[in-house]
């Protein structure tokens, strides 16, 4: 805020530049209201919140909750890699020049650009282990009951997983197309002149040509994997007994499901040791490049 | 129209200053040109004049008023960028409408003085497009053409023509300057090009690190350089340096150089005997010679039709003559240059002056 | 065509075919219970015997115990994603021109504090957020919702239309400024009709980003007359022996502005999250 004084103390010493100066700060006034007000404020008062050790005694003492961090692991490690490496093949397959690629590559897009409710919704019925349409087809096939895919903590979590890939390849992919059409084409063709392999023109030409992007998709996915609310609370709702809660659905279950909001809060702040430095990894990243 | 003066200004970024007190007279309707290498601190200055810098020290004024607080849009300029910063989203005719209409002028006025623009530019067949259907040539009148609608007190040109095309910026400088007999608007015109400055200044200004090494009509900084830099900058191909002493024997003047070699002198040169001196003869003031001159072994040889540019070696220095005829001259040959010896500027080889005379 | 490239083709299309199976099961499948009758819901077939569209009457007349207001929650989902992307757009717009254009000296704070809260996942200050909408007496109302949701869509706004507004030439402004123009007019003039492409980008961004939101809408909005369809549809999961098929054509309802919209602007939004989203 000191900047903020100096710009007013900068406006009223020069008549010239007070226009600029006073209309910038202005413009962005809207903003800073509404970080302050809806950002800042309660994030401090989140973190004030979180300044509660028995709230972390009372988590650390609860079974759920160590399952919970380790969902979160699994979740995170398994979800955010296996969508990072299909989208770069699925990027090696839409970067092909083709007519009905492209009409494909419409359609690839739906699951990011309809809202996931509906869809997550859908996957979750036909994941019933009585009426839903993969074990109906499971029967028909094999005259045998298929698994209670959300009955269980393993198949639950590997759903929750697939799910979750579904939802969001198609945005990735797009972001490793985008990556790999900056890589020139001569470069490939230099490749074949010197009679290089596909696995050798992948390794030497394509991953390091993607391979910043890569890394920063795997840094930001594993962000916003990490707050992923929706995937789990209405594919399985964090059930059975809790056995697939992570980390963001866990900490509303103990603040609006059980009136406990500090343990919430608590629950929430353990993620920020592993989150904060790769929210400032990519700020630096992000600017770094901007500049 | 109005004068525009410049009194001491400074212009300093924190601790570092890069122009370091300027002080330049603009009459009324004078064509001045701003010339220097880049970063001597010539664009700075115009854009302190045009209100898009703000002045560190001194005082910019136009007519009699100090500008310097006032901002950009009440100064009664206009001005033409290097790329031509045309607004993409309108067509030609709002392009020169534009600052007519934001100073609210009547619909009529501004339909009338664009098209006064637009027929004096050549610009009408072109009105209702937009800047990315034109050439270079084309935007860069559209610059001018929205320059001169305004019919402002003062013209600024910050580096108009060095997007063009080495023909197009022949051409558009002869515009360019018949525009301002026309109009007679006070106009100050960056360029680092020295032919530019040359062929449409009534005066040139050379900057060099922040400060002013001459002011002159183009004739006076040719014949007159005030120092070693003005000396190198005008002229092209770039006026011969060689160091030497002065030597003086009563009878006659010379300048020997360290290889051995006596460098003549007219009678009345100044400075002392024994100076150590930079001596400074232009090219197309030199003459092939079979007897006197300086002896020299002929290196390259250029011919450009008109004339021909030929490089030689005068005892370890590198030295240039244009000669209007091709004189059968071959790498090689030994032969003689000869300076006319009032065309000879000595200098000073400490301070890199002039010396009177 | 040689038997290698023959080979090399129909692998590709073995992986497309492949990619539209992936792709459109879950959808296909909330398309299949959309048209089939509740007395088959349970049935698990691929394809209803007597499909219908008797299900979609039943949403469009709010013939359900859950779709009672099922016409006032999707005017609720418009209007909050309305609001939101207004909102985005003039805080976005307005901000990104100080930053990028007047070149505010605090800009770069904003700028990066701004990064930062694009970063941080949404969910993460679902409790904190709540509680300070209860001290500000917003819970409840769908202001909470636009406010919040304004919060969350304005970082990237602001983050991407400063990518495209540093692209702009300064001249123009200087140019601007010289014919006589003030901050405010340099704004309307020629930075909103220059920023058009991207304005729209991040307008459909904010607007889609409001209208598929679940847990905000869940968290701030109680009352049936006030909350947005993503929550009503949330509500037929509190049940056992929810509607499924009703459910599943409400979700297609409530999907289709969505798609529809995204499609329409896919040009920019495409243009737009590959330049600004993620830079390399």
């Amino acid at each position: 805020m000191v900047s903020l004084a100096q710009d007013v103390a900068s406006s009223h010493r020069s008549g010239r530049m007070s226009a600029e100066a006073t209309w910038g700060l202005i413009m962005l006034l809207p903003y800073i209201a509404i970080f302050l007000t809806f950002v800042l404020y309660p994030v401090g008062y989140g973190i004030w919140l979180g300044t509660d050790i028995k709230a972390y005694h009372r988590i650390f003492d609860d079974p759920i909750f160590l399952r919970t961090l380790a969902n979160t692991v699994i979740f995170l490690g398994l979800a955010v890699n296996i969508k990072l490496l299909l989208a770069l093949l699925l990027s090696g397959f839409f970067v092909h020049e083709r007519r009905w690629i492209r009409w494909l590559s419409f359609i690839f897009i739906l699951p990011w650009a309809i809202p996931s409710i509906p869809t997550i919704l859908s996957f979750r019925w036909m994941l019933n282990a009585e009426w839903g349409m993969i074990n109906s087809l499971i029967f028909q096939f094999t005259f045998q009951d298929g698994p209670g895919w959300l009955l269980n903590r393993v198949y639950g979590l590997g759903s929750i997983i697939t799910i979750h890939i579904w939802k969001y390849l198609p945005f990735w992919t797009l972001i490793l197309v985008a990556a790999r059409l900056t890589i020139s084409k001569d470069l490939y063709e230099s490749a074949d002149v010197d009679g290089a392999s596909g696995l050798q023109k992948f390794l030497y030409i394509t991953f390091p040509g993607v391979r910043n992007m890569y890394i920063t998709s795997t840094l930001l996915s594993t962000i916003w994997t990490l707050g992923d609310f929706n995937s789990i609370y209405l594919l399985t709702g964090g059930g059975p007994a809790d056995s697939t809660q992570v980390l963001a659905t866990l900490g509303i279950r103990y603040a609006f499901g059980m009136s406990e909001v500090r343990a919430g809060v608590a629950t929430i702040i353990v993620a920020l040791p592993f989150m904060v430095p790769i929210v400032v990894l990519m700020v630096k990243r992000l600017r770094g490049e901007d500049r | 129209m109005a004068s525009v003066s410049v009194e001491a200004v400074r212009k300093r970024y924190g601790a570092l200053e890069v122009i370091h007190g300027i002080d330049i007279k603009i009459p009324d309707g004078e064509f001045v040109v701003l010339v220097g290498p880049s970063g001597c601190g010539k664009s700075t200055l115009l854009r302190m004049i045009a209100g898009l810098e703000e002045i560190s020290g001194g005082v910019v004024r136009i007519g009699d008023k100090v500008v310097n607080e006032v901002p950009s849009k009440d100064r009664d300029i206009a001005m033409v960028f290097q790329n031509y910063a045309l607004y993409p989203h309108m067509t030609v005719r709002e392009n020169m409408g534009f600052s007519l209409k934001l100073r609210k002028a009547e619909r009529g006025v501004i339909a009338e003085r664009v098209k006064k623009a637009s027929q004096i530019l050549g610009l009408d067949p072109y009105l209702e497009r937009y800047p990315k259907q034109l050439s270079g040539g084309q935007r860069q009148r559209v610059a001018m053409g929205r320059a001169i609608v305004r019919n402002p007190q003062v013209f600024l040109f910050d580096e108009p023509l060095s997007n063009l095309d080495a023909k197009l910026r022949v051409q558009m400088r002869t515009e360019i300057k018949a525009l301002h007999q026309q109009l007679k608007t006070t106009s100050i015109y960056v360029t680092h090009d020295q032919i530019e400055a040359m062929t449409m200044a009534d005066r040139i200004v050379v900057m060099h690190d922040g400060i002013v090494e001459q002011i002159g009509s183009p004739l006076e900084l040719y014949e007159q350089p005030a120092n070693l830099f003005v000396a190198g900058f005008i002229g092209s191909p770039a006026i011969n340096l060689i160091h030497g002493k002065l030597r003086r024997d009563g009878t006659r003047n010379w300048v020997a150089t360290d290889a051995g070699v006596d460098l003549p002198l007219d009678g009345n040169a100044a400075g002392q005997d024994g100076q150590p001196v930079v001596y400074g003869i232009r090219p197309e003031h030199l003459a092939p010679s079979d007897s006197s001159g300086l002896p020299v072994t002929v290196s390259v040889v250029e011919p450009t039709g008109a004339s021909t540019f030929v490089y030689a070696d005068l005892s370890g220095a590198q030295i240039c003559g244009v000669f209007a005829e091709h004189h059968g001259i071959h790498p090689g040959n030994r032969m003689n240059f000869m300076p006319r010896l009032d065309r000879v500027h000595l200098f000073d080889a400490g301070t890199g002056k002039r010396l009177a005379g | 065509m040689s038997p290698r490239k023959a080979f090399d083709e129909a692998r590709l299309m073995l992986v497309g075919v492949l990619i539209l199976i992936w792709t459109l099961i879950p959808i296909y499948h909330l398309f299949v219970m959309s048209i089939t009758p509740q007395a088959e819901a349970f049935a698990g077939a691929v394809w209803p015997k007597s499909p219908t569209l008797d299900n979609y009457t039943t949403v469009l007349t709010q013939g359900h115990y859950f779709l009672g207001h099922f016409w006032q929650q999707l005017f609720n989902s418009a209007m909050v994603a309305v609001a939101v992307a207004v909102l985005t757009l003039t805080v976005g717009a307005c901000a990104s021109f100080a930053i990028s254009r007047l070149r505010v000296r605090i800009g770069e704070t904003v700028s990066n504090l701004a990064l930062l809260t694009y970063l941080i996942p949404a969910a993460f200050l679902a409790i904190p957020m709540y509680a300070t909408m209860g001290q500000y007496g917003l819970l409840g109302s769908r202001w909470s919702l636009i406010l919040t949701m304004v919060t969350f869509a304005s970082p990237y706004a602001i983050w991407m239309l400063r990518q495209y507004a540093d692209k702009l030439p300064y001249e123009l402004d200087e140019a601007a400024r010289i014919d006589g123009a003030s901050p405010i007019q340099i704004f309307w003039l020629i930075y909103l009709p220059l920023m058009m492409p991207s304005m729209v980008a991040i307008g459909t961004y904010a607007l889609l980003l409001a209208w598929n939101e679940y847990l905000y809408a869940f968290l701030l909005l109680s009352a049936d007359t006030e909350i947005t369809l993503s929550v009503a549809l949330g509500h037929f999961l509190s049940t056992d022996d929810a509607p499924w098929n009703l459910l599943m054509a409400t979700g297609i309802i409530y999907a289709l502005p969505p798609a529809a919209i995204y499609y329409a602007f896919r040009r920019y939004m495409v243009a737009g999250l590959t330049a600004g989203a993620v830079k390399s």
